[in-house]
């Protein structure tokens, strides 16, 4: 066997690499990991750690979260959250998929001007909106209720429609004309032809838009008061300052069903479905 | 299993750039047509446009009997097969192939479940529109398979499959409907050399087979060749020619033809034909060497060709040049080709070289030349050489216009005549002119178009020749010893008796034109206009009064209602209220004019009689028209035009729409 000789300059070149993928590593994980290890303090407060990491672990906090529920009802705001990510991620699915195959494939008035208009519009943040959207959902008498917050998250979606567009863009449209040619309506080339071939796409629009309305604070937080409707990012808002290993362990735990959503949807995130439709 | 016909089909895109102008053929069941051009000539554009995968500007497309302009393609009943497949790929094989099928519904009687066939109350069976079986289904695409040779693969993916085999999915896909037109897109310029060669013969295998018309897009020449029964040749959007690849090859009908069909390309040389008695000198320009032919050869060339001063093309395909001894010995029609270089390809080598001996044809050159020899020769750089030509099959085409000049069907007889006592003469032919007609005594070139000449009256003549050329029967004819062409049939050697008509003969003096024949189209400018009038219209057995869309033309002032169909066609060209704002041309002929009591306002400024018919020339609305009549009319009168006959043209764009 040859023995494989390693110049100094490669050496050095790794070295430089591995250190820094080290570094960034290190502020990425530092934070959750500190979060983590938080969660099994044995004691609530986070003036008892020992400098920066607490001193006594337990699964107090997670048993606690899930079993005191009288003053903070863990399990009732999780359930909220999933209810209200859910169906905003599948309505709000439907219509990004829709805008944006609108967008790619059909030519009509003011197309251009509502593109730009809607790459505009996305720049302003969305807390920007925050007075117009209470005044509008006392209007509408949606305050308080898991649905107008729904209706918020799934609206907003379709304004995130480029990259969808783009993926549609992609997709030949000699494969939608022979389709026609063959007898379908736009309608069955969309969900027999354009639907299978973005599947990815779908998985990645489902994905994104469960995890705005997961993590948001700012929305739920507005037009949420009671306290059975909290979802997980205001009912931990809402915990007491000796609470701290609760707050810590209920924001592990919400990472839970993002992990399993994203493994059970992960096979259909692979690309080159569309392989051997046409020759490139 | 059907015909199409294309007329005046134009597609101008929104920008304005027009892709294709003025398309015309009628296509014959089972035709194998092939549309060819370079790039960016409009050819995929107007497959497409019968597809109906884009729509049609202007003018009418039919399939079969029924215009299908604004039918949806699952509608026109025909199969489209693209240059990238354009296979689904999430299917397999047997699914992209039943995919057609599995869309569409067929009548057939309800049958209950033993089979029976159910019926209604008075006994007739009961129609449904039902999806195929899977049995019908399996039958039909294993069919479509089997034909294909792709039986093995119908369960896989299109992606684990060969260019080749795709493509043959793709054709499979197409012919499973059984659809009336076939349309192929470009569908072998993406496989390499051998496949494609192996794929040609068995599309055009896969023609006989299906007993179907085939409409075929390419811009590979030799494709188009090898597998059309007639090729369109297009180029910037208009068609050049129409033909099946012989008379294409043979008799090209302009430059760009010419060049762009056969390889290596044809050969053009810039020069002049000087007629001297019964022979034509032909003169090739940077060249010393002059080549006699006899005048037979080019009868049907404009006398003002063979002048010795206008500059032709003279075109000689490779094949038709040769530098083998023995013929340049025995030939009268040799040219001296200095040699720059040869490209040997095993059975004959191209011979590269030039005309003009101080040149040499390494880079582009006017007078190079492209000849074949046989077997591999060996010249060097500078050789000089004498080549026969074969002047047999020389093409000529006009220098400015680059049209040939040698028409297959010439469009006037060339003579020359005398006017006495207001008679004509010509070719011991002597005939009275009508009234219409005066001019001075004195000689004249006599231009006399072929399609003016009619069987049944007393010029004798006798038929030469006959030969049958575009659809038309050209004869050749001996009147007075000068040989004639006219649009007639014959057999050779009969003799008949010709009647002219006058009213389209041009007399000419010193290159001007001293009788004009009389114009044919009569045009008026004018505009679109949309009138919304009260009606009494019967709905439900109620009179009710209903406002009523009205179209009309306003000509010279007035306005015409126009027919329901016309004004459709000028919406379709003219997208939203553009039509109201658009001039036009709007066109009779003389004998769709009439003069009456009602129309536009006009006045008679001659009458021409030319014997047999009668034709008033009136000015009105700003143009002068020649109508038919019968009577005597003079002064103020009234033309009324027959609105069904109308032609119409959109002014500045120059676009016929109707």
């Amino acid at each position: 066997m040859k023995k494989i000789k390693i110049k100094p300059q490669k050496l050095f070149n790794v070295a430089i690499t591995y250190l820094i993928i080290l570094a960034v590593c290190f502020i990425f994980l530092f934070p959750i990991l500190w979060l983590v290890l938080a969660s099994f303090s044995k004691t609530g407060s986070i003036y008892s750690f020992d400098g920066f990491f607490p001193t006594e672990f337990s699964l107090d906090s997670f048993i606690r979260l899930f079993t005191d529920t009288d003053l903070y009802n863990y399990p009732r705001w999780f359930l909220n959250t999933l209810f209200i990510a859910l169906m905003s991620s599948l309505i709000g699915t439907t219509l990004t998929i829709l805008t944006a195959y609108v967008m790619s494939r059909f030519r009509f008035k003011s197309r251009k001007t509502m593109m730009k208009m809607t790459l505009i519009l996305g720049m302003f943040p969305s807390f920007m909106t925050m007075t117009a959207v209470y005044l509008m959902m006392t209007q509408f008498n949606l305050i308080n209720q898991q649905w107008g917050l729904i209706l918020i998250y799934s609206a907003g979606a379709p304004m995130g429609y480029l990259t969808q567009k783009g993926f549609f863009d992609t997709i030949p449209s000699s494969i939608d004309e022979a389709a026609r040619i063959d007898g379908a309506s736009n309608f069955i080339i969309f969900i027999k032809i354009t639907l299978p071939l973005a599947a990815p796409m779908i998985v990645y629009t489902l994905l994104s838009s469960f995890v705005w309305p997961w993590s948001d604070f700012i929305l739920p937080q507005l037009l949420l008061k009671n306290k059975d409707l909290y979802t997980v990012a205001v009912g931990l808002m809402s915990l007491d300052d000796t609470e701290f290993s609760r707050f810590a362990a209920g924001s592990v735990f919400i990472a839970v069903p993002i992990v399993i959503f994203y493994f059970a949807l992960s096979k259909f995130l692979i690309s080159g479905l569309s392989a051997g439709a046409v020759k490139q | 299993m059907a015909n199409l016909s294309l007329k005046h089909i134009y597609k101008v895109y929104p920008n304005g750039t027009k892709a294709v102008n003025d398309f015309n053929m009628q296509i014959d069941d089972k035709e194998f047509i092939v549309f060819v051009g370079p790039s960016g000539c409009g050819k995929s554009t107007m497959l497409r446009m019968i597809a109906g995968l884009e729509e049609i500007t202007a003018g009418e497309l039919r399939i079969g009997d029924i215009v299908v302009n604004d039918m949806e393609p699952k509608d026109r009943d025909i199969a489209m097969v693209f240059q990238n497949y354009a296979l689904y790929p999430h299917m397999n094989i047997y699914e992209n192939i039943a995919f057609g099928l599995k869309m569409r519904k067929l009548a057939d009687v309800k049958k209950d479940k033993t089979g029976k066939i159910v019926t209604d109350k008075n006994g007739e069976p009961v129609q449904v529109m039902r999806h195929l079986t899977k049995a019908e289904l399996d039958e039909k695409v294993y069919g479509a398979a089997e034909i294909l040779g792709i039986t093995d693969y119908l369960r896989k993916k299109p992606k684990e499959m060969s260019g080749g085999q795709r493509q043959r999915v793709a054709l499979g896909r197409a012919i499973v409907r059984e659809p009336k037109v076939m349309l192929l897109d470009e569908p072998l310029s993406n496989l390499d050399a051998k496949l494609r060669t192996q794929m040609r013969s068995e599309i055009v295998k896969l023609h006989n087979k299906l007993q179907t018309t085939f409409i075929y897009v390419t811009h590979d020449q030799v494709e188009a060749m090898t597998m059309g029964t007639r090729i369109v040749v297009m180029k910037d959007g208009y068609v050049q020619q129409i033909d099946t690849p012989k008379n294409l090859y043979q008799m090209p009908a302009n430059k760009f033809v010419a060049g762009f069909i056969g390889t290596p390309q044809m050969n053009f040389f810039e020069g002049t034909l000087k007629k001297t008695g019964e022979e034509v000198e032909v003169k090739f320009n940077g060249s010393d060497s002059v080549v006699k032919i006899p005048y037979g050869m080019l009868v049907k060339v404009m006398p003002q060709y063979l002048d010795g001063k206008t500059n032709v093309y003279i075109g000689l395909r490779a094949d038709d040049v040769t530098i083998d001894p023995d013929e340049v010995n025995g030939s009268g029609t040799t040219i001296k080709v200095k040699i720059s270089h040869t490209e040997e390809l095993g059975t004959e080598t191209l011979v590269y070289g030039d005309i003009d001996m101080s040149r040499d044809s390494f880079g582009e050159s006017p007078t190079q030349i492209i000849l074949k020899a046989a077997g591999f020769k060996n010249f060097s750089s500078g050789d000089v050489v004498d080549a026969a030509l074969k002047m047999e099959n020389v093409h000529l085409f006009d220098a400015q216009t680059e049209e040939s000049i040698l028409p297959r069907i010439p469009k006037y007889n060339y003579l020359d005549c005398a006017v006495k006592d207001g008679a004509l003469t010509f070719a011991g032919v002597k005939i009275k002119l009508p009234d219409a007609i005066k001019c001075a005594d004195g000689e004249y070139e006599l231009l006399l178009p072929t399609d003016a000449i009619a069987v049944g009256g007393d010029v004798a003549a006798e038929v030469l020749s006959c030969e049958q050329t575009d659809g038309k029967t050209l004869a050749r004819l001996n009147i007075g010893g000068n040989c004639m062409f006219a649009l007639i049939g014959g057999e050779p050697g009969q003799k008949v008796g010709l009647s002219l008509d006058l009213k389209k003969i041009t007399l000419r003096s010193d290159g001007k034109d001293i009788i004009s024949p009389m114009p044919l189209i009569n045009s008026v400018v004018g505009t679109f206009a949309l009138d919304r009038v009260k009606k009494q219209i019967e709905e439900g057995g109620k009179l009710k009064t209903k406002k009523v869309s009205e179209y009309s033309f306003v000509m010279g002032g007035r306005k015409f209602k126009a027919p329901l169909d016309v004004a459709q066609k000028m919406f379709a060209a003219l997208s939203g209220r553009k039509v109201f704002n658009t001039a036009f041309h709007y066109e009779w002929s003389p004998y769709d004019m009439a003069i009456s009591d009602d129309g536009i306002e006009g006045e008679v400024t001659e009458v021409l009689d030319y014997g047999a018919e009668q034709f008033a020339k009136v000015d009105a609305a700003g143009s002068t028209l020649y109508i038919k009549t019968t009577g005597p009319v003079s002064g103020k009168v009234h033309v009324s035009p027959d609105m069904s006959a109308v032609s119409v043209v959109e002014k500045d764009r120059n676009i016929r729409i109707v």
